[in-house]
């Protein structure tokens, strides 16, 4: 009788929960606006602006900016600000697969299905005729151009010269998310207290099928990371990651400074940022705005990519 | 490091020593096998103090350095715990136990790049599990744990995951005394 009553006990909680959220019209996960790179992809990507590109323009450093996790194109917008009017280099801003759209189609999404986009610009500009292309990733971006360098992506195509990584996440700082396998199924989905004006940009709820994702290609390239991964030739890559950051543990940066090595066998290099915020090059949308030294935190890494983007070896 | 790992084997054979002389107790050592879930594999010693039939005390160090970080990348640290626990059904070869545990754990990072990043923290956990008695004095015991102290990204060290599994190996080095 006592275990008959616990049954039906769990499976009350189980049911009572609604797995499926109350979406309101201005969040992003409505739908009623998607990523503005879905209507102008020409504003965001490379390959569809200049598809035709000169021999001079082919050789321009081009660099693809690969936000986050629940993120969009967004993340990456005061980059493209900062630079402003220069022609040196250029911005291909990538929508992940299943991001800026609506919360079904992000639920339904892989990891896979997010990377998809990066490989399909990467493969546009080569196509294209581009030689000199760099990545910058942020957050979850960052986790799967490390997934590309580990398994061997690059083996067939054109090396990248420059990787980028923001605020990498090798370790969440939520620890609770080793554990959505068992609990994910319970809650559903969790929600994530945006600004008013990030809503429009971020998702405001994470289906559990999506953290099951997050969590599935962590763990794949923190094992790959315990292996060793090897840059190609030419590429060198550079992390910057806040000392305090809740969403993306800082030791992320220690795994990667240990599991990445240059095609010569060297370390690579990483600069801990005094700062708290994650993905801190992005100040847009937050709360409140950025201090002095959260400015010059952004000024700083955007001038320090640029600067590497177009250094001649 | 050193130094604590030397007092730990320190009070083990202390503990060893006392316990000798008496002829009820029951001192098991032998090797301890962890795995954290989304995370290392960290082994290494344990020995657990025998007090009544329900209640024993022990300690235990393990690390990656026998485990993940053995042959790999993974990052190097180290566990240092002493622990309680409480026996249900004593008289039986298996017997179903509860155990809570506190200690010290730090990582090594390797570089100064990571000074300013936190790599100590105390540990408050607890575990249960099942425990079995074998005639020879071999004892196998597994648990299921939950770390009540995890890095948070803000604070606290990054590879201190809540949710961890153990089996230990034992040896009853006073059974034939005991029994």
């Amino acid at each position: 009788m006592r275990k008959l009553i616990l049954i039906c006990a769990i499976a009350i909680v189980y049911t009572s929960c609604s797995k499926e959220p109350a979406i309101v019209d201005t969040d992003l996960d409505s739908g009623t606006f998607f990523d503005q790179s879905v209507y102008q992809p020409e504003k965001y990507l490379v390959s569809v602006a200049r598809p035709n590109p000169t021999a001079l323009e082919a050789q321009k450093p081009v660099v693809i900016a690969i936000h986050g996790y629940g993120a969009s194109t967004f993340e990456w917008d005061e980059f493209r600000t900062w630079a402003g009017a220069r022609t040196d280099f250029s911005i291909s801003q990538v929508l992940l697969g299943g991001h800026g759209r609506d919360y079904q189609t992000f639920k339904a999404a892989s990891w896979k299905d997010w990377r998809q986009p990066i490989v399909n610009e990467y493969e546009a500009l080569e196509r294209q005729g581009y030689t000199n292309i760099s990545f910058a990733g942020s957050s979850t971006g960052c986790t799967l151009i490390l997934e590309m360098l580990a398994d061997g992506y690059f083996e067939g195509h054109i090396k990248p010269k420059h990787v980028f990584l923001v605020d990498p996440i090798v370790v969440p700082g939520d620890k609770s998310l080793s554990l959505v396998g068992a609990l994910g199924p319970i809650l559903g989905y969790t929600t994530v207290d945006n600004t008013k004006a990030e809503e429009k940009y971020y998702y405001h709820y994470r289906p559990y099928e999506t953290l099951k994702e997050l969590r599935s290609v962590i763990n794949v390239v923190r094992k790959e990371l315990e292996d060793g991964v090897k840059l190609p030739a030419g590429c060198s890559l550079t992390v910057f990651k806040s000392e305090k950051d809740n969403v993306a543990d800082p030791v992320s940066a220690v795994m990667i400074y240990k599991g990445v090595r240059t095609s010569a066998g060297g370390r690579i290099d990483v600069n801990m940022v005094a700062s708290s915020l994650h993905v801190y090059t992005r100040l847009s949308g937050r709360d409140i705005a950025g201090s002095a030294k959260d400015l010059e935190n952004q000024r700083t890494t955007f001038t320090n990519m640029a600067a590497a983007l177009v250094r001649v070896k | 490091m050193k130094k604590i790992s030397s007092t730990l084997i320190v009070c083990l054979l202390l503990l060893a020593t006392i316990t000798s002389k008496s002829q009820t107790k029951s001192l098991d050592i032998g090797l301890r096998f962890q795995k954290t879930q989304d995370l290392y594999y960290e082994n290494g010693i344990t020995a657990q103090y025998q007090l009544s039939k329900r209640w024993a005390i022990g300690g235990s160090y393990y690390t990656s350095r026998l485990g993940s970080a053995l042959s790999s990348n993974a990052i190097k640290q180290d566990n240092f715990i002493v622990s309680a626990a409480y026996l249900f059904r004593p008289e039986r070869k298996l017997r179903p136990f509860v155990r809570a545990n506190v200690g010290y754990f730090i990582a090594d990072y390797e570089s100064e790049l990571f000074d300013n990043l936190s790599n100590t923290s105390a540990i408050a956990s607890a575990d249960a599990g099942l425990a079995y008695e074998f005639n020879c004095p071999l004892k196998v015991s597994l648990s299921l744990g939950y770390n009540g102290i995890t890095g948070s990204g803000d604070e606290g060290a990054g590879t201190l995951y809540p949710v961890f599994y153990q089996a230990s190996v034992t040896w009853n080095i006073f059974k034939t005394h005991s029994r």
